[in-house]
């Protein structure tokens, strides 16, 4: 195949090279990001998506008023930070896309590799599939069941292991292969 | 430019970026509830039809449905009331705390969290003022503190302050609506 990682031009390497590594960088300040506001446990995943345990599932008949005391202490705790419907919609509008372009990016760069075609192929599918099972556990664990949480952190997860399997591949056939040219 | 150059470029534009703490809780509850030794979170759990009125009058669905007052008192005596409104606005949310004295007025009003990008334009908006005009609103006032910033402020900063009066207008509703002295 023409397009081939090992023997691109130097320019190439180097553009793949810069592209993964600024990729990286955003993913380490987004793994920093979901630990300040959603956490990486199913619990905290959770109540961010799931909302408050004491709402009621469904309105009732008549405005209620429930009132219980509390400590300053209380106000000091973390919020937990929570994603309602309006704000999912919006956060799944603004990120699926950039996902689909990073994961398209990434795919490019696993063209180029010299992998078996089914491995090229089970990696292009791990990149496009993980964004989705982050976004799909998000709707399902605040529609569904909380219990769904876990397919969100399964998804965050299979996004950094796709990509640091693309990276250290890209980086290794690149520049550390001897088949390089 | 080609379509994934274009598609990138238009995610970066509408990246909302996260949100940043101006004012701490506990902070907020002390400025505008002053004195109080005791603290109640009155949660009104709105019926369909008062949910529906809420969002005719002030274009706004609280969260799960649910109005949180926190209430102050000082022994015996009752020193206000407080909300915590959120304001989803297209560059991220703003969170707008209103105080209330006991008799019903706006006792002050703060902006306790916003995007990275707001945050500028929030800070210049209630360094212009902004904040003072809320004062001694009653239920029923229309908040207009965007108007009362203009000529001190940039475009950014009025924008900003037209979303503090969303905010402030939703708790003044809610208030007037659901609030009562003795729950």
């Amino acid at each position: 195949m023409l397009y081939d990682l090992r023997h691109a031009d130097t320019r190439i390497k180097w553009l793949v090279t810069c592209l993964l590594a600024t990729f990286g960088l955003s993913y380490v300040f987004g793994a920093l990001m979901v630990s300040l506001y959603a956490g990486f446990t199913p619990r905290g995943v959770a109540a961010t998506y799931r909302g408050r345990e004491m709402s009621m599932a469904m309105p009732p008949e008549t405005t209620m008023v429930l009132e219980h005391p509390m400590s300053v202490a209380e106000f000091a705790k973390p919020e937990t930070h929570t994603v309602d419907t309006n704000l999912l919609i919006q956060d799944t509008h603004v990120h699926v896309p950039m996902y689909g372009v990073i994961a398209a990016a990434l795919s490019l760069v696993v063209v180029g590799l010299s992998l078996e075609r089914r491995r090229a192929l089970g990696l292009i599918t791990l990149l496009f599939a993980a964004p989705w099972l982050d976004f799909a556990g998000m709707w399902l664990t605040k529609f569904a069941s909380p219990r769904f949480a876990i397919v969100t952190l399964v998804g965050g997860w299979a996004m950094g292991v796709g990509y640091l399997v693309v990276a250290a591949l890209a980086v290794q056939q690149m520049w550390f292969s001897r088949e390089r040219s | 430019m080609n379509m994934p150059m274009l598609l990138a470029a238009i995610a970066a534009v509408l990246h909302i970026t996260p949100a940043v703490v101006l004012v701490k809780r506990p902070d907020a509850v002390q400025a505008l509830l002053p004195g109080a030794d005791a603290y109640f979170a009155r949660e009104v759990h709105l019926s369909t039809p008062d949910a529906h009125r809420l969002h005719k009058a002030v274009d706004w669905s609280p969260e799960d449905g649910v109005v949180t007052f926190y209430v102050g008192r000082a022994g015996p005596a009752a020193v206000g009331a407080l909300e915590f409104v959120r304001v989803d606005t297209p560059h991220g949310p703003i969170e707008v705390a209103v105080g209330f004295t006991p008799q019903g007025a706006v006792r002050g009003v703060l902006v306790t969290k916003a995007t990275v990008e707001m945050k500028p334009w929030v800070l210049e908006a209630v360094g212009a003022g902004l904040t003072n005009h809320y004062r001694q609103l009653n239920p029923g006032d229309t908040p207009n503190g965007a108007a009362s910033i203009a000529g001190r402020a940039g475009d950014l900063a009025k924008y900003v302050a037209g979303e503090v009066d969303k905010g402030v207008a939703r708790a003044l509703a809610a208030y007037e609506a659901f609030y009562r002295e003795s729950a």
